[in-house]
C-alpha cells in the first residue's frame, strides 16, 4: 500500500516530520515501510505558462513557441506537441537549452507523463484550474504488515496512526450531509451476514470527462491509474477513507431496484476487465431484477458500466462478508482493489462516510451534477462488541513495565478508543467500529495498542525466574546428529535435496506413483509427487557431481514421505570414476560403523541396481536398509555405490545396554583354516557354517584366492580359549579336528 | 719371553680391532685373542713351566691384558652398534608431509551446523527439541494457530496443497501447538525443520527451507522476558553483543506480535545494502502466544502464558557464510557444499 505524504499533510495537523522519519516511526509503531519514494521532481521547477504565439517550422510538426511563464518570465522552446496553440495555459519547464531545427529552445512544454502527473503523453497539460502541484513523497508500506488492519488500507487510517504517534490532531475528510430525501431506487439484501449494508445514491446530469490534474496526480503518484472523473473520485474515496465504491451507468440498471443475492447456478457475468466470469451459488453477486450486474466487492459488470455518454450514475457503497469476498475472489483468481480490503472486513459505518465524501467531489469534478432523491441504504447493524475490560495490572505484568495509568488512556484515546474506569486500576474499553470488525476483540490486542505506542524499547530485559530442570531428551535426533558426524569424519559431505521427485523418476526407481502423496498445486510439472525414497536424489547428485569430479562421497539424511507416514533415512553414495568394488565394501564399513553386528545378504537386484552388486542390510532379523551398485546404465562414466538405511530401525536397534564381561586371565590359542569353496559362495554363509563350540571366541576372515576354475580358497583365523583354565595342545588339536569333520560334513573341501 | 708375547699380542690385537669395521671382524679379534682356541690360550699353556714368582707375575700381566682388551672389545662393538642404529634409522626417514592415505573428511551442511549450533545453545538454556511431520494437516498449520480458513493471513503463506487435503507445513509453528499438547504447560521448546512455501524459486527465494521455532510457556511470562531470551540467544549466535528492537508485525497466532530487527552487524547501523541503509536487519517473528493458540493446545491463557518466536536458519546460514544465491543449499553441488 502506498501513501502520500502531501495527502497525509492534509489529514494531520501541522504535520512536519520529514518524509523519511516518518516512515521510520510508522515502521517502529504500527507498520513496515519498505521505503520511501519521491515522485513529481520535475514539478518543483515547473511554472504555469501561457502560450503567446505558436510558428510553424520546416517540414516536421515541431514548432516555434513563445511562452509567458510566471516564475521565468518569456520564453521561446520548441514544441511537438499537437494541442500546442496560442492561448493555452500548460506547464513549463526549465530544463535547459538546445538547438532544434536551428532554434534555440530554451526548456519545454511538459505533458502530464512528464511531470508524473498522470500517464497521458498525447499532448502537453491544458491547464483548467490554477497550477498548485507540488513535489510529493510515497511510502510505500508492506502489505502483509496491513493483513489484520482493514483501517490502515486508506490514507485516513495511516493518518489517524500517525497524529496518535505524533500527539497531533487528525482532521476528517468527511463532511456530513444532508442525505435525507427518498429513496430514488430500492436495495434488497437476501443475506444479511454476507452484505451487512448495502448504502447508494443517484445522480443526473452528470459529465464524464478526465479529472482535474490534482486528482490525476494523487492517484497517479500511489499507483492508481486516472480513468475518468466519476471512477476516480470512487477510487479517491477508496485512497482515502478505505471505503470500496463503484459506480453504475443508472439508465443501463433495469427495472429501479439493487438486490444482493447469491448467484444462479450457470449465471454469466462480463466484468469490466473484459473477461467472462461463470458464476455459481458460492459467489455474492449485485444484480438488477434482470440479472448480476456486479460480482460483489470485487469487480463491476461490463453492460452497466459508465461511458462517455453517461448521464446518471448509482453510485454503490456497500459492506460484504470478508470470507466470502475472499472465497469468490481467490476461486476467480481475480484480487482487485476493493476486494483486498473487503476480505480484511470493512467498517459497515463507512459506506455512508464514503458517499458524503464522493458527494462533495462529484460537485468538483462533473459541475452541474445533481442528487436525485436521498439515501438508499439497506443496514442492518451488527451487534455492538461489548467494551473490553482491560486490568492494568496485568497490561503491566505482560508487557514487562509499569505504564501509568493516563498514558494508558492517553494512548488509547488517541487511537480513538473509548476509555472509562469502572474500578481501580481496570479500565472498560469500548473500540471503535473500524477497529472492531477483525482486529481488536480482546485485552492482548489492547496490549499491543499500548506497548506499540510506549514503544517497546522501553522495555528493560529480564531473566525469566524458572525452575532448573533437565528438558527432556531427544534420542532421535541425538542420534541423527551422531550419524552425520560419523559419515563426515569418514569422508562424506552432507547434501540436501528436495521433497519432490517427478513420476519418471518414482518410475525409474521402481517406485508407484500411486503409492506417492500427490501435491495438488506442484511448482512444476516435473514436482509433482513428494519422495518415497532418497534414491532418486542421491542418483541425481552422483550424476550432476561427476561432471566435476572424478570420485567423491556423499550422504543425506532426509524423510522418506509415505502415504501413511514419514521415515527419516540416510542415504550416501561413493562415486570413482574408475572400476572396481571398494566402493560397496567401504560403504559395508560405514553401515557396521553406525550399527555393529549389521551383516549383508545379496538379495535380487531392482532395475536400477547391479544385477551382481545388489543386497540387503539387516541386523539380526530386522531388514534396516539396501547396499547396491548403480546398474552402469544409470551412470554416464564410473561407478556408484549407495547404501539407504532406515534410520527409525536402527536408532531402535543401537539402543540396548551393555553387560561387563570380566577380562580374560588365560592365553587364548589360535589357528588358521583354509576353506575351499565352490564358485561364487559367499564368505558370509560360509562364516556362518562354522560350528560354534564354547570354546570358540572368533572367526576372522584373512583373505581370498580364486582358483582358474573359479572355486575359492577362503582363509580363516580361529582363536579358542577357556575362561578357567590355559586350553592343553590336545584340547585344542580335538576341537580343530571337529571343526574340520563339521565344515567337511557341510560340504566344504579343506586346504590342510 | 712370555712377556715378548704376551705384549705382541696385546699390540696386534689392538691393530686388528682398530682396522675391525663390522661386528663381526671385532668378533674374529675376539676369538683369535682371548678364543677358548685362542692366542691367549696358547700362552696361558706354557704358564704351567713357569717358576712360582714369575707365574704369579705373568698370571697377574695375562688377566690385565685379557680385562684391558675385553674392554677394547666391548667399547669398539658398542660404536659399531651404534653406527648401525644410525644407519639404519638413517635409511627409516620418512616424508611426513605426505598426504594421508585414505578419503580427505567430508563435511556436514551449512544448515546443519548452524542448527546444531542453535539447538546446543537452547538445549543449554533447558529447551527441549521437538520434532514434527513435514506433511501436515490444515488443522496444526492453520486452525490451531488461529488462521482460520479464508482469513487472509493464509495468503501470507503460500501453501503446497497434498491431494489428501493435507498440507506441505508453511513453517515450523505446528510443532508449538504438538509440543504443547504433548507435553503440556510449562513447555521450553524449539523445533527445527523443514518448511515448504509454493514460491518461484530465485537467488533469494526457494520453495523448501529450514527454520526453528522455539515457544516458552509459564506462568506470567513477559515481553521482557522475550527480550531477554532473544538478546541472549542472538550475542550466541553472533557471538558478539548484538542490539535488538522489536516493533509491530502481525501473525495470527501472537498477540502482541513482533519483527525483531537486530542492529546491521555489517556496518554496526551507519546504514550499508545489507541493511538496506536502515541499519537495520529484519530477523525473527515472535510475540506473546495467542490465548486462541493456548486454548486449543487445552491450556487456560488466564492461567497460562508465553512467547514464541521463528529464526530463519536458512537465513541464518546466508548471513554467517555471506551466501547470496539460496539456491545454493539445495543443489547437492559438492564445489559448494564442501567448503563448510
Amino acid at each position: 500500500m502506498k501513501f502520500s505524504y502531501n495527502w497525509l499533510r492534509e489529514l494531520v495537523d501541522g504535520l512536519e516530520t520529514p518524509p523519511k522519519d516518518l516512515a521510520r516511526l510508522i515502521t517502529i509503531k504500527t507498520a513496515e515501510c519498505e521505503g520511501v519514494e519521491r515522485v513529481g521532481a520535475a514539478l518543483e521547477s515547473a511554472s504555469e505558462a501561457r502560450i503567446v504565439s505558436v510558428e510553424a517550422l520546416g517540414s516536421g510538426h515541431n514548432r516555434k513557441t513563445v511562452v509567458e511563464t510566471a516564475k521565468y518570465g518569456t520564453r521561446t522552446v520548441v514544441c511537438g506537441a499537437p494541442n500546442c496553440r496560442p492561448g493555452v495555459r500548460s506547464i513549463y519547464l526549465p530544463v535547459g537549452r538546445k538547438t532544434i531545427e536551428g532554434i534555440e529552445s530554451d526548456g519545454m512544454l511538459a505533458s502530464a507523463a512528464e511531470l508524473g502527473i498522470s500517464r497521458d503523453h498525447t499532448g502537453i497539460v491544458e491547464l483548467d484550474e490554477p497550477f498548485a502541484l507540488a513535489p510529493d513523497h510515497i511510502i510505500e508500506v508492506d502489505n502483509k504488515s496491513l493483513t489484520h488492519r482493514p483501517d490502515l488500507w486508506g490514507h485516513y487510517g495511516m493518518a489517524r496512526e500517525v497524529a496518535a504517534i505524533l500527539g497531533k490532531t487528525l482532521r476528517d475528510p468527511v463532511k456530513a450531509r444532508a442525505l435525507g430525501g427518498a429513496p430514488p431506487l430500492r436495495v434488497t439484501i437476501e443475506d444479511y451476514a454476507l452484505c451487512p449494508r448495502y448504502s447508494a445514491l443517484l445522480f443526473e446530469n452528470v459529465t464524464i470527462r478526465p479529472s482535474p490534474l490534482w486528482l490525476q496526480y494523487r492517484l497517479e503518484a500511489i499507483g492508481l491509474n486516472p480513468i475518468s472523473n466519476i471512477v476516480d473520485v470512487t477510487n479517491y474515496v477508496m485512497a482515502e477513507i478505505t471505503q470500496p465504491m463503484h459506480a453504475f451507468d443508472a439508465d443501463k440498471l433495469r427495472g429501479g431496484e439493487i438486490i444482493v443475492r447469491l448467484a444462479r447456478e450457470g449465471e454469466q457475468l462480463n466484468a469490466l476487465n473484459g473477461e467472462r466470469y461463470n458464476l455459481d451459488p458460492s459467489n455474492l453477486v449485485i444484480a438488477d431484477p434482470v440479472g448480476a450486474v456486479a460480482l460483489a466487492g470485487v469487480i463491476g459488470g461490463a453492460e452497466s458500466a459508465i461511458s462517455d455518454t453517461t448521464t446518471r450514475i448509482v453510485l454503490e457503497s456497500a459492506n460484504f462478508n470478508a470470507s466470502s469476498i475472499r472465497k469468490t475472489s481467490s476461486r476467480m483468481r481475480l484480487r482487485t482493489d476493493a476486494s483486498m480490503r473487503f476480505e480484511k472486513a470493512q467498517d459497515p459505518v463507512n459506506t455512508v462516510r464514503g458517499l458524503e465524501r464522493a458527494l462533495e467531489l462529484l460537485e468538483e469534478v462533473s459541475p452541474g451534477i445533481r442528487l436525485v432523491g436521498g439515501l438508499a441504504d439497506a443496514f442492518r447493524p451488527p451487534p455492538a462488541p461489548a467494551p473490553i475490560e482491560l486490568p492494568l495490572d496485568w497490561l503491566d505484568r505482560k508487557l514487562g513495565r509499569a505504564v501509568p495509568a493516563a498514558d494508558v488512556r492517553r494512548i488509547l484515546e488517541s487511537l480513538q478508543f473509548r476509555v472509562e474506569a469502572t474500578a481501580p486500576r481496570i479500565f472498560s474499553v469500548s473500540v471503535p467500529s473500524w477497529r472492531a470488525t477483525k482486529d481488536i476483540s480482546i485485552k492482548d490486542d489492547l496490549l499491543e495498542e499500548v506497548g506499540r505506542m510506549v514503544g517497546y524499547d522501553s522495555i528493560t530485559p529480564v531473566a525469566p525466574l524458572a525452575p532448573a530442570k533437565v528438558p527432556p531428551g531427544n534420542p532421535e535426533r541425538a542420534f541423527h546428529h551422531h550419524v552425520r558426524e560419523m559419515a563426515a569424519a569418514q569422508g562424506f559431505t552432507e547434501v540436501y535435496n528436495y521433497s519432490f521427485v517427478s513420476e519418471e523418476m518414482a518410475a525409474a526407481f521402481e517406485l508407484d506413483p500411486a503409492m506417492h502423496i500427490r501435491v495438488a498445486n506442484p511448482i512444476a510439472r516435473d514436482q509433482g509427487l513428494l519422495r518415497a525414497s532418497l534414491l532418486p536424489g542421491i542418483w541425481k547428485n552422483v550424476g550432476d557431481n561427476a561432471r566435476h569430479l572424478d570420485s567423491f562421497r556423499l550422504f543425506e539424511i532426509g524423510r522418506e514421505i509415505h502415504k501413511d507416514g514419514e521415515a527419516p533415512h540416510f542415504a550416501a553414495a561413493i562415486y570413482a570414476k574408475d572400476n572396481g568394488v571398494p566402493g560397496l565394501l567401504e560403504l559395508k564399513r560405514l553401515a557396521e560403523c553406525l550399527l555393529p553386528g549389521v551383516t549383508v545378504r545379496p538379495a535380487q537386484a531392482q532395475g536400477y541396481e547391479h544385477p551382481q552388486r545388489a543386497a540387503d542390510v539387516h541386523h539380526g532379523g530386522t531388514r534396516i536398509g539396501r547396499l547396491f551398485e548403480f546398474h552402469p546404465r544409470m551412470v554416464e562414466a564410473g561407478r556408484a555405490a549407495v547404501l539407504d538405511l532406515d534410520l527409525i530401525l536402527v536408532e531402535k536397534l543401537q539402543r540396548g545396554t551393555v553387560r561387563y564381561q570380566p577380562v580374560r586371565r588365560f592365553p587364548t590359542s589360535a589357528f588358521d583354516l583354509s576353506i575351499v569353496a565352490p564358485k561364487r559362495a559367499l564368505i558370509g554363509e560360509v562364516h556362518a557354517a562354522f560350528p560354534r563350540p564354547p570354546e570358540l571366541l572368533s572367526i576372522e576372515f584373512l583373505r581370498e584366492f580364486t582358483f582358474s576354475d573359479r572355486r575359492r580358497s577362503l582363509s580363516y583365523r580361529i582363536t579358542l580359549g577357556a575362561s578357567d583354565h590355559t586350553l592343553s595342545s590336545d584340547e585344542v588339536a580335538a576341537i580343530r579336528m571337529a571343526i574340520i569333520d563339521a565344515m567337511r560334513s557341510a560340504g566344504y573341501e579343506l586346504k590342510l | 719371553m712370555l712377556d715378548g708375547l704376551i705384549s705382541q699380542l696385546y699390540a696386534n690385537a689392538l691393530d686388528q680391532l682398530a682396522s675391525a669395521e663390522t661386528l663381526d671382524q671385532v668378533e674374529a679379534v675376539r676369538v683369535e685373542a682371548l678364543g677358548r682356541k685362542g692366542k691367549l690360550a696358547e700362552i696361558s699353556k706354557e704358564f704351567g713351566k713357569l717358576a712360582p714368582e714369575e707365574r704369579a707375575r705373568i698370571g697377574k700381566l695375562l688377566n690385565t691384558v685379557k680385562a684391558e682388551l675385553e674392554s677394547k672389545i666391548e667399547t669398539r662393538k658398542a660404536s659399531l652398534e651404534a653406527a648401525a642404529l644410525d644407519a639404519r634409522l638413517d635409511a627409516e626417514w620418512v616424508d611426513l608431509t605426505t598426504p594421508a592415505p585414505g578419503p580427505r573428511p567430508g563435511s556436514l551442511h551449512p544448515v546443519t551446523q548452524v542448527q546444531q549450533e542453535v539447538e546446543d545453545l537452547f538445549v543449554s538454556m533447558g529447551f527441549t527439541v521437538l520434532d514434527g511431520p513435514e506433511v501436515e494437516t490444515e488443522y496444526y498449520n492453520f486452525d490451531a494457530l488461529n488462521i482460520p480458513a479464508d482469513h487472509p493471513a493464509r495468503d501470507m503463506q503460500d501453501t503446497f496443497w497434498l491431494e489428501d487435503r493435507r498440507l506441505l507445513r508453511t513453517h515450523t509453528s505446528p510443532v508449538q501447538v504438538r509440543g504443547l499438547e504433548k507435553l503440556g504447560p510449562p513447555l521450553k521448546m524449539i523445533a527445527p525443520g523443514r518448511v515448504f512455501r509454493n514460491e518461484e524459486v530465485d537467488p533469494s527465494h526457494e520453495h523448501t527451507f529450514y527454520q526453528l521455532e522455539g515457544m516458552m510457556v509459564d506462568h506470567d511470562v513477559s515481553v521482557a522476558h522475550m527480550i531477554y531470551f532473544m538478546k541472549t540467544l542472538l550475542s550466541a549466535i553472533f557471538h558478539r553483543e548484538v542490539t535488538v528492537r522489536l516493533r509491530p508485525g502481525f501473525f495470527p497466532f501472537v498477540e502482541p506480535g513482533f519483527e525483531l530487527d537486530i542492529r546491521c552487524l555489517i556496518c554496526n547501523g551507519e546504514g550499508c545494502p545489507v541493511c538496506k541503509q536502515s541499519g537495520w536487519v529484519e530477523l525473527m517473528p515472535c510475540g506473546l502466544v495467542h490465548p486462541a493458540v493456548l486454548r486449543y493446545c487445552g491450556a487456560d491463557p488466564e492461567v497460562w502464558n508465553g512467547f514464541a518466536f521463528g529464526l530463519g536458519l536458512t537465513r541464518l546460514a546466508m548471513m554467517r557464510y555471506g551466501i547470496d544465491d539460496i539456491r545454493l543449499f539445495s543443489s547437492g553441488d559438492l564445489r559448494f557444499l564442501t567448503q563448510f
